[in-house]
């Protein structure tokens, strides 16, 4: 799929990983060993008890009367109570350090993802950001939380029990282990199959999801096209993938632990047999015979839980790559000592751009912007405009040319000044989840509430903002109030008034807001650039009315340059285009 | 016709009873398995008392003979029992999920009123499984209730006061450990949204992540994400150390309760009232008992859950329809008149009289209200309040909403674009057996067929979820293509264009006002718009800006009326 062949975003190695992980136990060692210790005793006291049962029956074989059961079961309570508590302690510190740590995984993960460079998250899609850090996160979480603290106590139960049955006699022990080459086979089968099956089955689940989402909310649309019976049937064939996926995995782990129960009969049968062999001969009691049994009974259940978390395991480590492979993207290179811009003057030089090579989309744009002036890209889709002002603003590096902003390269700058001299809203529309507040103050952490009203003013949303039920405490965002289309962009905007950056590049789109909401979002544009120097790629004819200067592209080349009146007077492209828009020759003038 | 009203209670009925032979049969199985493994430690008793303790090889190899058959059964009993039981549970979750989804696309809508995508889907997945998860636990119950049974019919037979001490001891230790879990549940509710909320706040910073750095605003988030995952940190600590202590005492109260019940098993045998296989096995017994009663506790837990679920399925599927038609029948081939006549789609609105003429095209120039309730009265979304439409003479409220849909196709300027190739997209609402070349005209009306040409696979790229790989402009160009190819192929007689070229730049917006021209001339279309460039063509502008109204041409308009002028050039 193409989705696979973009996945450009490292994915670290076992090696890395494990790195990393040492890296990050290393502030809580004590803890951890600590943890360990009370795990491991814990699981050795409570392998007590299955002697402490079989010298019951050794105290009743040898009729010593019903007193003397009175001393074991007191031991028993004792190790009751004492298991129950390094229980306690042993999964809190395990859960302290593994939190812990994965806190910090996940803090650092943000806060390279954050940093990776526009350019390379455009290439890879945020998709894959994204998963990593919803689905894989909470994968590795769970791992953390559930997974790893029953396997280390699982494991330890086996090995312990192990040591047990040996110290009973060795040749339980050898008896017990008649299982363990079935468990390891059936082990290895598993995990051959169970990955790919999972995977596939998780496939399946999200092609039916995203099916759901589309047919449910383009439902206006399918019912304006008649296509509800397609679109039903393609809903039945996700839910029957699903179905026929959750089928073949409950018959994968049917077998699975059908492979399991014959291990369990084989190891239970000799270590009995091994039993009644060693107290035939008189090297064993009965009670250690029944001690024995009782053991392996009993390690049924960790046994099945070990080999089944296996799985767990795998998965948690292929997310953890792709977390540590992010988090550990070193961050981009600075310059040493960046050069600062020493005005608002936006100069290009021989600009050109391309993303396949040989293929430049845009080429030889001079360009020059004094501080203040308003400048505004017009042409055809493909014509450079969105690619002119990337280069702009710095997303991307320009193929051939210069971008200077008060007289220093944007290359001289380096990331940190040139974030501080321009600010880009692009097309892409996005609202913080959160109090409306906290979205703006993204753009000025320390902006009071007064200021906020004051950049909310200033784009025409204070009005809405104070008709919301809590105003600007209200959540919006992703599963908050709802904002249109309109009002997000008002907020994007709002947000560059924040930022008050002396340069901004309004790629904005009006796509979505109505023709009614361009015209707001015109004004509120106009007025979040007032003192600042604006490039911006007009949507409508009417934002390059009003600039200061327009810039005609085509096919990435400037093509026609000067004041509206000057281009509608020329009569070349830019002017017929004017005339098919107001569709008179007197022009009329636009209103501002 | 209209969906049919139902309760949660139905729903759940209708679940279980359709899947009632496999239900009978997994629990037959499971029990069968349950049994089994209530009998491995009786069986291991036995060894020890008539094998072990004796040192008769014949009797041991015939027990560990019958051990073998008991795990062979339980077994095969498992894996059959399970399958039965998993089918029936999702097979019941995925006719669950059809109804959800039959009813969002049934003709009278309303279904996704005041719901969220998102929370429709949840109800159709999430809701779904867990009502059809009824049919994996309660085979499970049935089981648990047998190896209840078979377990104490084994240790009354063993033993009458042992029996009866870990039988009527057990419920009350369970309870004890409900007590003990109490707290826990208590907490682990808003823990587990504080933990949900850091990796909400994560992937929601990520996913604006160009927004962020367009402002320069990445310090300022790390910050505030950083703040939420040490919350989140401290939630989720407190909630394992609860985790902890609970797990803990559990582990002590059954070790404390094993001690009791060795203490008066040993004390017994060594009275010489039970033999010493008869101890191991009530000690084995004891602790096996624990699990089929746990197993009530979580097929309990489901009920409420599946009960909760199966209501809110029936509120989707019993929604009330948002229209409803009649009988009447439009002409096959009817000219296309339009007449709106005193029409409402609201009740305090100004009334719309508008006449459209068979074959004309018409430029609404409309205030945001008007026009959007104009178009949900017209692609019969929503009843109109007041007045009627026409088409040829045909009131639309009287025929059946899908057939008035079909004569009167709206595209709204927020339609959406379904997974599939841009192709597919074109080509969704056209009969299967439609010419190549209707879609290949509508692209190149719509301009669509330059969005195709800079797509990696030009129109047969894949589109991601709802268009998300496509900018605005060419989405709305792939839109406008699919709405004109279906008029264009099956004779549409009106076809209804809302903004349809916000998002394209002014060069493409010129092209694509020639385009429409073209493909639509002779056949009836109303485009709701303020664009001159699309204006400009039409061939009679009419203004509903409240209660303002005016008609005429572009040209004339422009030059005659300030008002006009304001309202589409500034």
């Amino acid at each position: 799929m193409s989705r696979a062949s973009r996945e450009l975003l490292p994915v670290a190695t076992g090696t890395r990983i494990r790195t990393v992980l040492t890296g990050l136990l290393r502030p809580h060692r004590a803890r951890a060993l600590a943890a360990l210790a009370a795990l491991v005793a814990g699981a050795a006291s409570g392998l007590l008890t299955a002697p402490l049962l079989g010298r019951i029956v050794d105290v009743v074989a040898s009729r010593q009367g019903a007193d003397a059961v009175t001393g074991p079961v007191l031991l028993l309570v004792v190790v009751a109570l004492v298991q129950g508590v390094l229980a306690v302690l042993g999964a809190a510190l395990v859960a302290r350090v593994g939190e812990s740590m994965l806190a910090e995984l996940r803090e650092r993960f943000v806060a390279r993802a954050l940093g990776l460079p526009l350019e390379r998250i455009e290439e890879a899609g945020s998709g894959d950001l994204t998963s990593r850090v919803t689905a894989d996160v909470q994968q590795v979480g769970e791992a953390v939380r559930d997974a790893v603290p029953r396997f280390a106590q699982a494991a330890l139960i086996i090995a312990l029990t192990l040591v047990g049955m040996a110290v009973l006699d060795w040749r339980f022990l050898v008896a017990a282990l008649l299982a363990v080459p079935i468990q390891i086979a059936t082990a290895r089968w598993y995990l051959r199959r169970s990955g790919p099956i999972y995977a596939e089955q998780r496939r399946a689940g999200g092609a039916q999801q995203q099916q759901l989402l589309d047919t449910v909310g383009g439902a206006g649309t399918v019912r304006a096209f008649g296509l509800a019976d397609t679109h039903s049937a393609k809903v039945r064939t996700r839910s029957e993938d699903v179905v026929r996926l959750a089928l073949d995995v409950v018959r994968f782990q049917t077998r699975f632990f059908g492979r399991l129960n014959g291990a369990e009969f084989i190891g239970v049968a000799a270590v009995l047999a091994v039993g009644f062999w060693l107290v035939e001969d008189g090297t064993a009691t009965i009670g250690t015979a029944s001690a024995a049994a009782l053991y392996f009974i009993n390690l049924f259940g960790p046994i099945n839980q070990v080999l089944f978390l296996l799985d767990i395991a795998q998965s948690a480590t292929a997310s953890l790559a792709r977390i540590v492979g992010v988090a550990d993207v070193a961050p981009e290179e600075r310059p040493a000592t960046p050069a600062r811009p020493v005005d608002a003057t936006v100069v290009t030089k021989d600009l050109g751009h391309s993303y396949v090579d040989g293929h430049p989309v845009l080429d030889g744009v001079d360009l020059r912007l004094e501080p203040g002036a308003r400048v505004a890209l017009v042409g055809a889709s493909g014509a450079g405009k969105t690619t002119l002002a990337k280069l702009v603003a710095g997303v991307h590096r320009p193929t051939t040319g210069v971008v200077r902003i008060g007289g220093a390269t944007l290359e001289d700058q380096g990331q940190d000044v040139v974030r501080e001299t321009v600010a880009l809203i692009t097309q892409e529309v996005h609202v913080f989840a959160g109090p409306l507040a906290e979205d703006l103050r993204l753009a000025r952490p320390d902006a009071t509430d007064e200021q906020l009203r004051a950049a909310l003013g200033v784009v025409e949303a204070l009005e809405w903002v104070d008709a919301l039920d809590q105003g600007l405490a209200t959540v919006v965002g992703s599963g908050g109030y709802e904002l249109t289309v309109v009002q997000a962009q008002q907020l994007a905007l709002a947000r560059l008034v924040l930022a008050d950056r002396p340069v901004a590049v309004l790629d904005e789109a009006t796509a979505e807001a109505g023709s009614a909401g361009s015209r707001v979002l015109e004004r509120a544009a106009l007025s979040a650039l007032a003192g600042r120097t604006g490039l911006m790629v007009a949507h409508r004819l009417t934002q390059a009315a009003t600039a200061d200067q327009v810039v005609v592209l085509d096919a990435g080349r400037i093509v026609e340059q000067g004041t509206h009146a000057d281009l509608v007077a020329a009569g070349g492209r830019y002017a017929a285009l004017w005339s098919a828009w107001s569709d008179e020759r007197d022009e009329p003038q636009p209103s501002s | 016709m209209t969906p049919q009203v139902i309760t949660g209670r139905a729903v759940l009925l209708d679940s279980i009873r359709h899947h009632r032979r496999q239900l009978v049969t997994a629990s037959v199985l499971l029990c069968g398995h349950q049994g089994g493994e209530a009998l491995v430690p009786v069986l291991v008793g036995v060894v020890i008392d008539r094998a072990v303790g004796t040192g008769d090889t014949a009797s041991l190899l015939f027990w560990l003979a019958v051990l073998g058959l008991d795990f062979l059964l339980l077994s095969l009993c498992y894996r059959f029992g399970a399958r039965k039981a998993w089918q029936a549970d999702v097979r019941a979750d995925q006719r669950m999920r059809h109804a959800v989804a039959d009813r969002v696309l049934h003709p009278g809508g309303g279904a996704e009123a005041g719901r969220l995508p998102g929370a429709l889907t949840s109800i159709a997945v999430a809701d779904a499984k867990r009502v059809g998860v009824l049919n994996f636990v309660l085979p499970l119950g049935v089981a648990g209730l047998a190896a209840l049974v078979v377990a104490t019919v084994s240790l009354l037979w063993i033993s009458l006061p042992l029996g009866l001490l870990i039988l009527l001891g057990s419920p009350p230790l369970l309870y004890v450990v409900h007590l003990l879990g109490k707290p826990l549940e208590r907490r682990s509710g808003p823990e587990q949204e504080r933990a949900a909320q850091a990796s909400g706040v994560a992937a929601d910073l990520v996913a604006g992540v160009r927004v962020l750095k367009g402002i320069g605003a990445e310090p300022a988030a790390v910050r505030r994400y950083t703040a939420t995952s040490r919350d989140a940190l401290g939630a989720t600590l407190r909630a394992t150390g609860a985790q902890a202590r609970y797990s803990g005492s559990v582990l002590a109260v059954n070790g404390l309760f094993l001690a009791l019940v060795a203490l008066v098993g040993g004390r017994l045998a060594a009275e010489g009232s039970i033999t010493v296989g008869g101890l191991v096995s009530a000690v084995g017994l004891a602790q096996f008992l624990l699990g089929p009663l746990e197993i009530f506790g979580y097929v309990n837990a489901r009920f409420a859950q599946a009960r909760a679920s199966a209501a809110r399925i029936a509120e989707v599927r019993s929604a009330a329809p948002a229209v409803t038609g009649g009988r009447d029948v439009l002409p096959a081939d009817g000219p296309g008149r339009l007449t709106l006549r005193g029409l409402r789609s609201t009740a305090g609105q100004d009334p719309v009289d508008l006449d459209i003429a068979a074959g004309e095209t018409v430029g609404l120039v409309a205030d945001p209200a008007t026009a959007t309730g104009l178009l949900a009265v017209l692609g019969r979304e929503q009843e109109p309040a007041a007045g009627t439409v026409e088409l040829d003479g045909i009131d639309l409220t009287r025929v059946a909403p899908a057939a008035a849909r079909a004569a009167v196709l709206v595209a709204t300027h927020d339609a959406r674009l379904f997974s599939g190739t841009v192709l597919d997209n074109i080509r969704a609402g056209l009969p299967p057996d439609t010419g190549g070349d209707v879609a290949e005209r509508a692209m190149r009306a719509a301009q669509a067929d330059q969005v195709a040409e800079a797509l990696p696979d030009g129109e047969h790229t894949e589109i991601a979820e709802q268009g998300s790989s496509l900018s605005g402009g060419q989405r709305q160009r792939v839109a406008l293509a699919r709405a004109l190819a279906v008029g264009a192929a099956t004779r549409a007689p009106v076809l209804v264009l809302h903004d349809p070229t916000t998002a394209v730049d002014t060069v493409t917006e010129a092209r694509i006002a020639a385009g429409l021209r073209a493909i639509r001339g002779g056949r009836t279309t109303l485009v709701l718009t303020s664009s001159p460039a699309l204006l400009a063509t039409v061939d009679r502008v009419v203004v509903l800006d409240g209660a303002r109204r005016a008609e005429g041409s572009h040209a004339e308009l422009l030059r005659a009326d300030a008002g006009y002028r304001e309202l589409v050039l500034s």
